[in-house]
């Protein structure tokens, strides 16, 4: 009977990380990964995961804590070669691949000096090396193909080859148990390709013990034996999924957290919805995305999809916007059908006004306030007469946003890139509050800002609503749908699977 | 089966040389239509001397040049270093005698070395720091000069014929070539520098040391040139121009691309180059013979550019163009 | 509080410019100290004449860099429209100058097309678009040196008046307008846009393939107009024109302070940069220091002030 020490391979203790004295990315975190098992570490955007992770490989130092190696205690790697001396090796979410290189370099990479002699590569013996644990872990490609040839979950098995080959590299020993940290490894991959990489996987956990990042319930719920749950940098809970009866459910509350208190608004307003229908969807399909997606908006309607991550609902809102093409179905916007490769630009035309919370994407970082509330409003400020911008009528615009959306600046001249984040959200939001769009698309607004950002937030977008703006939220928080949403679709594995009412849907999210 | 043998796997080996190698079927064809326009002029021993002395000439430039563009930055340097180089080799010369040859290739690596830092440290686009050097070598060099080329008389042999018919300065620069394929196809430097031509930030979270290799990679461009150009002082007679012409900084560039050699890096190379600038020296050379307009054959190169840098952009979507 | 921290954000933000200026006043002040006549009469009107047409030059250019691109055409453009103008003035009269406008533009929209639709790297399309240009030059005039006797052409641009010669208030109009269009409308607003977020410009509604190929075609336009006014300066051109003016042209921009990332600067930044250049250049000139050496300088100030201006905290990756 194999005992918990020798099960133990990786633990953590108290691991603490506070950055630049005021953030605290993680707060006395202690988690385990033991052998033949995937443990899995989930959490919200912000709640500490890829910091815990980056410590585990090297990547930073932790402010206090403690790291066990099979039960003995060792300091923390300091670079990603010593973690994988002890057994840790990462597969990141994206930009892990180099698509330029052939299979057998790209798994060798960085390990070349074992396989040099006089500057010069040993070709071959890295090609024989490469074909033993592709066929190993039985990874559906050649050596010589081009990393860019194989199916997309098949790349991310070779990035797991990789990684586990890295440890045996450096720990001189292939019969190590390595611990590869898999980072949202299935965000780019399609249903199909999901299911493929995780019957992989199951099958490799004789002899690779995988701790899995994510927020996609559903796989976690299925995949993992433990599951570790983070919220704002601190341990929530604990499940052992073997043990425990534990609901999909169970695990969303722990993530996004129970404490109703923190809203303090409560919107009285009882939305007016006409019969008028602004856009309509119809069978909208994207293989790999969704599928059979039909739905209409009404005027002044808000409409939330929601759903785990992986569920095909940041799909749809982007293919409203513009951001993505879609290959089946019809999208109708105002009466008119629209075309599936049509350019943002053009549904703006069309009065459709898409936001992310991810402000990277679509504020001027380097521009003013001023000049991002004005952008999209541009046929506001121009002068009567010549088509000429009147900086007074602009300055003016800014001021009444950053009073109504009670923003902190010293100015509406501040460059945006200074502001906190509640603030940049704030601004793109009071933009399009100005702007006030005919269809305004919402996705993750309040992503990783504090409580009064976000009530001012959600303020501005109910009198949106109220004004005659139609919505669709995207989000991955419960309580944004219930305080804003009307109508509220829940999408799993790309279909929709039921329509809910508020009430319904608050109380489902109870239970 | 991709191994080569004695028997009838060589025909699909041809094949898929040629598929990945398009440059190949451009150069036959060329071949084949200026033979068949001007035979006369075309198919002689002395065309093709000529040609085979352009063609290295065009190498010796190209090949520094394209281990930087692997990477996916851009290298203009080259033709500042061997002017310049050749300026310090007559100013040199009483000092240093025939060792002054030397400071070329030594000019070169520093050269290489200066870009490479500024390039990482103050992450300029490389395109524009490399131009500008050019520019200020290039001025370096009609200051130094006064104005007139100068040429330096003893060092003839290097390109002594050796054995008749064939160009000395092509033998010699073969061991070049073969040292630079071998560097970017057998070696863990190439390896990483194609990795990080393809996907740079992947390269780093790989544990390559971007910085070291992107640095690398100028040094190594700035040391190709400067060893090619000692071959080419006496190839191109004993000294170096005083003026910067335009063309003889783009005409490599035409080869790299054409070669097939992504501006956007990733993969290509020397080799490639190589094909590159026999084919474009072929087209060129065929041009002259036809005794079109120089002002036509210019344009022709420049469209010629632009239409090997469309072709092989042709597979850049999603990539933010600027 | 808030008005000291306001000093802070404008300082940062303007840092280059401020920079430059005292630079700018300490060339001008260093040259009058060596050179005497260096601001009197006659060196003003030396001074103003190498600008002119040079600044017009350099506001196309603005615009394209603004945007985030780089266009090596400038300088061809600008000697293919003097040569059209020297060359068949005779034929057309006046209607050299739109015919040569027109042909800058179409370069110009080509460059845009290039860019655009065929996803080549602005660099590349423009270098080669510019060898074409030259070719077609250099087919033109077929080497020579053609002289302009059309004396009411000439008087476009030599024509003085209040002391300053007319080219002189070409280039500050264009100026003036070009300020304009980047400060006031919307055109100028669009291009900061594409400049400081490719994707973000487009989700904020601008058709972002359409406005660059605009861009150029601006950029041609004004290059072509320089070229028109350079002739009519000069009264001769040859291949000779412009050969060593794209490092300063481009050096002229950036040292105004306009970034090569894009979304930054602007043409007001941009005489402020073609002052010190040319004035750099005409002081080298009158003391006499080689054409090579001013080539070195140009070079290295190319270089120095693409690193000042560089805004590192918005690309991480660098080729």
């Amino acid at each position: 009977m194999v005992t918990q020490m020798d099960a133990s391979l990786v633990e953590v203790r108290g691991v603490s990380k506070t950055f630049d004295g005021v953030v605290r990315a993680l707060d006395d975190v202690s988690i385990e990964a033991r052998r033949n098992e995937i443990v899995g570490v989930v959490g919200e955007n912000g709640a500490g995961k890829s910091t815990l992770m980056k410590i585990l490989v090297g990547l930073y130092p932790p402010d206090k804590g403690e790291l066990y190696y099979r039960g003995r205690r060792v300091p923390f790697p300091k670079n990603p070669k010593e973690a994988a001396k002890r057994g840790i090796s990462i597969v990141y979410q994206e930009k892990g691949v180099i698509s330029s290189l052939k299979v057998y370099q790209f798994l060798l990479l960085g390990h070349e000096d074992k396989y040099v002699k006089f500057s010069r590569l040993q070709i071959d013996k890295m090609k024989k090396h490469a074909r033993e644990i592709l066929e190993e872990l039985h990874v559906k490609c050649d050596a010589e193909d081009f990393m860019y040839e194989p199916a997309l979950s098949t790349q991310k098995m070779v990035e797991i080859a990789r990684a586990i080959l890295s440890v045996r590299l450096e720990c001189g020993d292939d019969d190590i148990t390595p611990i590869i940290i898999l980072d949202e490894p299935t965000a780019p991959l399609t249903v199909e390709e999901r299911r493929e990489l995780f019957s992989d996987i199951l099958n490799m956990k004789k002899n690779v013990s995988f701790i899995f990042v994510s927020h996609i319930i559903p796989e976690v719920m299925e995949f993992t034996d433990r599951v570790h749950v983070l919220r704002d940098g601190k341990l929530v809970a604990h499940y052992d999924l073997s043990e425990e009866k534990i609901t999909e459910e169970d695990l969303f509350r722990a993530i996004v957290g129970r404490e109703s208190s923190e809203y303090i608004y409560k919107p009285e307003v009882k939305r007016v919805v006409s019969e008028e229908v602004v856009l309509t969807v119809k069978n909208l399909t994207k293989n790999g995305c969704y599928y059979d997606i039909s739905f209409d908006l009404h005027k002044g309607e808000c409409i939330g999809i929601f759903g785990p991550a992986g569920s095909g609902k940041s799909e749809i809102i982007k293919t409203i916007a513009g951001l993505i093409s879609f290959e089946g179905g019809v999208l109708i916007i105002r009466g008119q059908k629209v075309k599936a490769d049509e350019l943002p630009h053009v549904r703006l035309g069309r009065g459709i006004g898409y936001f992310s919370g991810e402000t990277g994407k679509e504020l001027f970082l380097n521009w003013p306030i001023v000049k991002n509330i004005s952008i999209v409003n541009i046929e506001k400020i121009l002068r009567k007469l010549i088509p000429v911008i009147s900086f007074n009528a602009e300055k003016k615009m800014a001021e009444k946003i950053v009073q109504r959306m009670r923003i902190s600046a010293p100015s509406v001249n501040t460059d945006c890139y200074s502001l906190s984040g509640g603030s940049k959200q704030k601004v793109s939001v009071g933009k399009w509050f100005e702007r006030s769009p005919d269809i305004f698309l919402l996705e993750d607004p309040t992503i990783g800002i504090d409580v009064g950002a976000r009530e001012d937030i959600y303020e501005t977008t109910l009198e949106m609503n109220k004004n005659g703006t139609s919505m669709i939220l995207v989000s991955d928080d419960p309580k944004e749908y219930s305080i804003l949403c009307d109508k509220i679709m829940f999408v799993k594995d790309g279909r929709i699977q039921k329509v809910l009412s508020p009430e319904k849907f608050r109380k489902v999210m109870a239970t | 089966m991709k191994i080569l043998g004695r028997n009838k796997l060589i025909t699909p080996v041809i094949i898929q040389t040629l598929k990945t190698h398009p440059v190949i079927l451009a150069l036959i064809a060329l071949l084949v239509i200026f033979s068949g326009l001007y035979p006369e002029r075309f198919l002689t021993p002395l065309n093709f001397k000529t040609i085979l002395r352009q063609f290295v000439t065009l190498t010796l430039f190209a090949l520094g040049p394209s281990i930087v563009v692997v990477t996916g930055s851009l290298d203009l340097s080259y033709v500042g270093i061997w002017m310049l180089g050749g300026i310090l080799v007559w100013l040199l010369m009483p000092i240093l005698g025939m060792f002054s040859i030397l400071v070329i290739p030594l000019l070169g690596l520093g050269t290489g070395l200066l870009i490479g830092v500024i390039q990482v440290k103050a992450k300029i686009p490389s395109f524009i720091l490399t131009l500008s050097l050019l520019v200020t070598y290039s001025g370096l060099t009609a200051t130094l000069s006064g104005g007139y080329p100068r040429s330096v008389r003893g060092y003839e042999f290097i390109t002594a014929t050796l054995i008749p018919y064939l160009l000395t300065a092509f033998l010699w620069s073969i061991p070049i070539i073969i040292v630079a394929v071998f560097i970017m196809k057998r070696t863990r430097i190439g390896t990483y520098l194609y990795a990080i031509g393809s996907n740079e930030e992947g390269a780093r979270l790989a544990g390559i040391n971007v910085d070291k290799y992107k640095i690398l990679a100028f040094t190594l461009s700035g040391l190709f040139t400067g060893i090619g150009s000692i071959i080419l002082y006496q190839h191109l007679g004993g000294s170096a121009p005083v003026e910067l012409n335009l063309m003889t900084v783009v005409w490599p560039l035409v080869a790299i691309v054409l070669g097939g050699t992504p501006l956007i890096g990733g993969s290509g190379g020397p080799q490639r180059t190589i094909l590159g600038a026999l084919t474009f020296t072929v087209f060129y050379r065929g041009l002259y013979l036809s005794l079109l307009h120089p002002e036509m054959i210019q344009l022709l190169v420049g469209l010629l550019l632009i239409v090997s840098i469309v072709v092989s952009a042709r597979g850049l979507k999603g990539v933010t163009i600027t | 509080m808030a008005g000291l921290l306001l000093y802070r954000e404008w300082f940062r933000r303007n840092m280059t410019t401020v920079g430059a200026m005292v630079f700018a006043i300490a060339i001008i002040a260093g040259f009058q100290v060596i050179i005497p006549s260096f601001l009197r009469y006659h060196g003003i009107i030396t001074l103003v004449y190498a600008m002119s047409y040079f600044l017009i030059a350099a506001l196309g250019l603005t615009f394209v860099i603004m945007m985030g691109s780089f266009d090596f055409s400038v300088v061809s453009l600008l000697k293919l429209a003097a040569l059209i103008c020297v060359l068949y003035i005779d034929k057309l009269g006046f209607l050299v100058i739109p015919l040569a406008l027109l042909i800058s533009v179409g370069f110009g929209f080509i460059n845009g097309l290039l860019v655009t639709k065929f996803n080549v790297p602005s660099f590349m399309a423009t270098l080669g678009v510019s060898i074409v240009v030259e070719g077609t030059a250099l087919y033109l005039s077929k080497g020579f040196l053609h002289i302009m006797y059309d004396k009411t052409f000439r008087a476009l641009a030599t024509t003085f008046i209040a002391g300053l010669p007319s080219i002189f208030y070409w280039a500050m109009g264009i100026w003036i307008v070009s300020i304009f269009i980047a400060m006031c409308l919307p055109f100028g607003r669009r291009t900061y846009a594409v400049g400081g977020n490719l994707i973000g410009a487009g989700l904020s509604g601008i058709n972002v393939a359409r406005h660059r190929i605009y861009v150029f075609m601006l950029s041609g336009l004004l290059a072509g107009l320089a070229g028109v006014l350079y002739m009519a300066q000069l009264g001769g051109g040859s291949m000779e024109i412009g050969a060593d003016m794209a490092i300063p042209l481009f050096a002229s921009v950036v040292a105004g302070g306009t970034a090569l990332t894009g979304g930054v600067g602007g043409p007001h930044r941009t005489l402020l940069g073609v002052i010190i250049i040319t004035w750099i250049e005409a002081g080298m000139l009158m003391l006499a220091i080689g054409h090579d050496i001013q080539m070195v300088v140009f070079g290295l100030i190319a270089i120095g002030m693409s690193i000042a201006t560089i805004d590192r905290r918005r690309i991480k990756i660098i080729k």
